[in-house]
């Protein structure tokens, strides 16, 4: 059984990079569900095999998918400094000129940050184009952007910066490293991420394959990546202690309102979104 | 050469073809497949259609953003270079006409940050320059600025940790080549009334122009692929060549877009280098 | 007039002392070689003249000036190097009118002074050359071109010939010799080849251990020698220990032998020199052969007396003379003039000056 611990990016490109060939290298492929959908449209996934993976069967039903299983997931939240930021509600707060030079936007989710801008602006998970405007505006309030997560807790934590559209998982990990953060759930509804787990059709060893996405489904193992990573589990038969789940979980009102991702959409607009992101709202 | 020599050429040819079967199937073969995917269209369903089309290398040239991108990192490289011509020169003169145990040290220490990464390095840089870092820390303390100065994501920033990044490589190119200036030619210089001005413009730079040519080559080429340090160290609103070519090639996995700019880039990389050679070539030998 | 003078210059490296005590005055046009085997300290006297060592104490003066705190660019010094150093990026011609340029000579000059110089040393038509298309033998007098185009107060020159073959170096050690003369150049020269410094100095100034043994003339230092060191190292002696009977008489083993002067009860060594032995039926001092060594011109024999073993050189005696006839074991008798018997004070060679 082969584990790959590149970057998703490097997985990602040695997946496309493979997906001619009989013998890949990789068993099990993780990937973020976007990513993830891309690449199954490319018919390099085998479908799940159910007999093999029997865990499939406590998976969350909005979660399930033919080519994959979900593994842990979060979603996109407002993080803040309780000390310098209070009543925030939702997206908009980024536009309060108060925070004027304090907004941070990291800059690898330019495509969930530009999704977030339109819900506010009008568009939806399938039409991205009132953000332009939108983030065109947000300059104004002279948000910082950071090239990785890592710069960006930095900022937090010297006080640099107050406010940030980020993983709630991410939120929990800093907070848990004793950066002083609180979060809110955006009343527009947050926009999950689910991390989920595949096998290439080229993959070596299947069997061996099927029963580690088994395990990963495995309650307790779940349990113990929220406990440690601040993701949501992402079977139903994982309950969290309740201290757990109050700072990374989300509500049924909550999931009720997720804007689940048009990932047909969101892949064919991805270049222009890309395009748009560094020409326009970072130039 | 002489007969015997050139009769022994011929069994060296025969061993050395390994070696260059090796490096045309590891460096050239990868070339090849890249440039044929630049000539492809891009689909974000099917990602590559097969194709013969200009098409990338066109929008490309054409877009401002990407001349733009093209400019700054030309402006970065050639500055880089010359910084580092500049401090590196001194150094590597030192390094070159320094004996002894003192000169191991001192080469060790040339040496020692390339085995440090680039991205541990411009950790280092991060730590130094931020809002809150130790400089700014020291500003503040002094009374002198009140407020932190923003040293990070600035060009500045990047070019400083760009410049030490490359040093090492310009320092033992150009010692090695200072080494094999004998001494005795600086004396006779002096000997003759040059002052050690003189002699460094008209012995010494002249002799060493080899080893100015091969380590601003090497150095400049370095400069124009610098990924990790202009991300790190000039923030997302400061962009260069390398890094728009990974956005496209890794997060909108278009490849033949992202082939393109690569060879723009090569393309452009290997005119600048040979146009400086030829600079560089032309003040040695003035017609 | 005095051109160059050294005053007490010394030298150390930590805790060696490289040069001691070294003193000279060269005049005008004078040529003086500084002679000893490698590690003598002439090379580093050399280089404190020329600046590029700095003194640890003492004094160089150049023409009246004292330049000991002097850069090299500003010592009016023309050094030939042992390698020569020239550039290798620059013709002939731009080497030689390198210090004309430093010196800010008009161009229009310039050329003219190259010119002459090259006509000089003989290498007209090769100014556009560089001096990898030259010889040995004409890089060597592009080097003495560069130096003396300018007129330096003093010339330096550091171990010239030894890049040179055997037969080029006796040719260029009368041309150095010459142009010097002519031109009327104050040269200092470091050589360790004491043929080299008999035939073309005016004096020489033997240095062992960083130390001067002795100046003076080629035919001062060869005659009377100051110590063995110096009688050793400046052509072939006999030396013979003993102990000085009345003037005139040196007893070495059972033989009393002619010396010049002496105490009577002095400790001693004699020096004899091979040539002045004369080797023949008739002598004051008995021995038998051990060798002959025919050497065409001349002849020498090793013998072995009752006073030591004595290596004798004379002039290849005719056809018809019996020394022709001499051979291994046969008895002959030496005999040498009172004057040629030099006595010196009798310590281990060169342990003391």
């Amino acid at each position: 059984m082969l584990q790959d611990l590149g970057s998703q990016d490097a997985r990602k490109t040695k997946l496309i990079a493979e997906r001619v060939s009989r013998h890949g290298s990789m068993d099990v492929v993780h990937l973020g569900d976007a990513d993830m959908y891309q690449m199954a449209q490319l018919g390099v996934f085998e479908e799940v095999d159910l007999k093999a993976v029997p865990n499939a069967a406590t998976i969350i039903p909005k979660l399930r998918k033919p080519y994959s299983i979900p593994h842990i997931f979060s979603a996109q939240i407002i993080l803040y400094n309780p000390d310098k930021v209070s009543g925030v509600t939702g997206f908009a707060d980024l536009w309060d000129p108060k925070y004027k030079g304090r907004v941070a936007i990291p800059d690898l989710n330019y495509a969930v940050v530009t999704f977030g801008a339109a819900l506010i602006a009008g568009g939806s998970m399938s039409n991205w184009e009132p953000a332009k405007q939108k983030l065109l505006d947000l300059k104004k309030n002279d948000p910082k952007i950071y090239p990785s997560h890592e710069q960006l807790a930095a900022a937090l934590k010297t006080g640099e910066v107050w406010i940030a559209p980020m993983w709630l998982a991410r939120g929990y990990m800093w907070q848990k490293a004793g950066i002083n953060l609180a979060h809110v759930v955006p009343k527009e509804g947050a926009i999950p991420i689910v991390f989920e787990a595949a096998v290439p059709k080229n993959a070596p060893d299947k069997a061996n394959a099927w029963a580690y996405l088994n395990a990963m489904l495995d309650a307790k193992a779940q349990q113990g990546f929220a406990d440690r990573m601040g993701y949501v589990p992402t079977v139903s038969d994982a309950t969290l202690p309740a201290a757990v789940g109050a700072q990374i979980g989300f509500s049924p009102a909550d999931q009720a309102k997720f804007n689940t991702p048009d990932f047909a959409y969101q892949a064919k607009q991805l270049p222009a979104i890309l395009d748009f992101w560094n020409k326009e709202f970072k130039a | 050469m002489n007969e015997s020599g050139r009769a022994a050429g011929r069994p060296v040819a025969a061993l050395v073809l390994p070696a260059v079967v090796l490096v045309l199937l590891m460096m050239v073969a990868p070339m090849v497949l890249l440039f044929r995917y630049s000539l492809n269209i891009f689909s974000p369903t099917e990602l590559m259609i097969q194709a013969l089309t200009a098409r990338n290398y066109l929008s490309a040239v054409t877009d401002p953003y990407y001349l733009a991108v093209m400019a700054t990192t030309i402006r970065m490289a050639v500055l880089c270079t010359l910084i580092a011509l500049a401090a590196g020169f001194p150094a590597a003169y030192t390094l070159a006409r320094m004996r002894g145990r003192w000169k191991a040290w001192l080469t060790l220490a040339t040496v020692f940050p390339l085995m440090v990464g680039n991205v541990v390095r411009a950790a280092g840089w991060m730590t130094l320059l931020g809002n809150a870092g130790l400089l700014n820390a020291a500003l503040k303390a002094s009374g002198l600025f009140p407020d932190p100065v923003q040293l990070m994501y600035t060009p500045m920033a990047v070019a400083l940790g760009i410049v030490t990044v490359v040093l090492p490589y310009m320092i033992l190119t150009l010692a090695s080549v200072i080494e094999g200036i004998p001494r005795g030619l600086e004396e006779a210089a002096l000997n003759l009334g040059a002052r050690p001005l003189t002699v460094f413009r008209r012995v010494v730079l002249p002799l060493a122009l080899p080893g100015v040519v091969a380590g601003s080559a090497l150095v400049f080429i370095l400069c124009m692929n610098a990924y990790a340090t202009p991300i790190l160290l000039g923030g997302p609103q400061f962009t260069m060549m390398a890094p728009a070519v990974y956005d496209q090639f890794v997060k909108t996995t278009n490849w033949p877009f992202g082939a393109a700019l690569a060879f723009i880039l090569l393309a452009v990389t290997l005119a600048l280098t040979l146009a400086g050679r030829a600079l560089l070539q032309r003040r040695r030998h003035p017609a | 007039m005095t051109s160059l003078s050294l005053d007490g210059l010394r030298r150390e490296y930590g805790a060696t002392v490289a040069v001691d005590r070294v003193d000279l005055e060269m005049q005008q046009g004078e040529l003086v070689a500084l002679l000893g085997p490698s590690g003598c300290g002439k090379t580093t006297t050399l280089r404190m003249v020329a600046g590029f060592v700095a003194p640890t104490s003492g004094r160089v003066v150049i023409g009246g000036r004292d330049v000991t705190a002097a850069p090299p660019y500003a010592r009016d010094t023309g050094m030939v190097f042992q390698g020569y150093a020239l550039f290798p990026h620059m013709s002939v011609a731009e080497n030689v009118g390198f210090g004309l340029e430093m010196r800010r000579v008009p161009r229009a000059e310039r050329g003219a002074r190259i010119a002459e110089a090259l006509r000089l040393v003989r290498l007209e038509g090769l100014a556009e050359r560089r001096p990898a298309q030259l010889s040995g033998g004409q890089q060597q007098r592009v080097a003495l071109a560069r130096a003396l185009v300018v007129n330096p107060a003093v010339f330096l020159l550091d171990e010239p010939l030894s890049n040179l073959d055997a037969r080029l170096r006796a040719e260029v050690r009368v041309e150095i010799r010459a142009l010097q003369q002519r031109l009327g150049l104050t040269t200092l020269f470091v050589t360790h080849d004491q043929e080299e410094a008999l035939t073309m100095a005016d004096r020489l100034v033997v240095m062992q251990g960083g130390r001067v043994r002795q100046t003076g003339t080629p035919e001062e230092v060869y005659e009377r020698p100051a110590d063995l060191f110096v009688a050793g190292f400046i052509g072939s002696c006999n030396i013979l220990r003993g102990v000085v009977e009345a003037p005139g008489a040196f007893r070495a083993g059972a033989m009393a032998l002619p010396c010049a002067g002496g105490a009577p009860g002095e400790r001693a060594a004699l020096v004899v020199r091979p040539e002045r032995i004369a080797i023949g039926p008739e002598g004051r001092l008995p021995g038998r052969i051990d060798l002959v060594t025919y050497l065409g011109g001349t002849t020498e024999w090793h013998v072995t007396t009752d006073a030591g073993a004595l290596r004798v050189s004379q002039k290849t005696p005719d056809a018809a003379d019996p020394r022709r006839l001499l051979r291994r074991g046969d008895g002959v008798m030496l005999d040498w003039r009172p004057e040629a018997g030099r006595l010196l004070s009798d310590s281990n060679e060169g342990e003391q000056a």
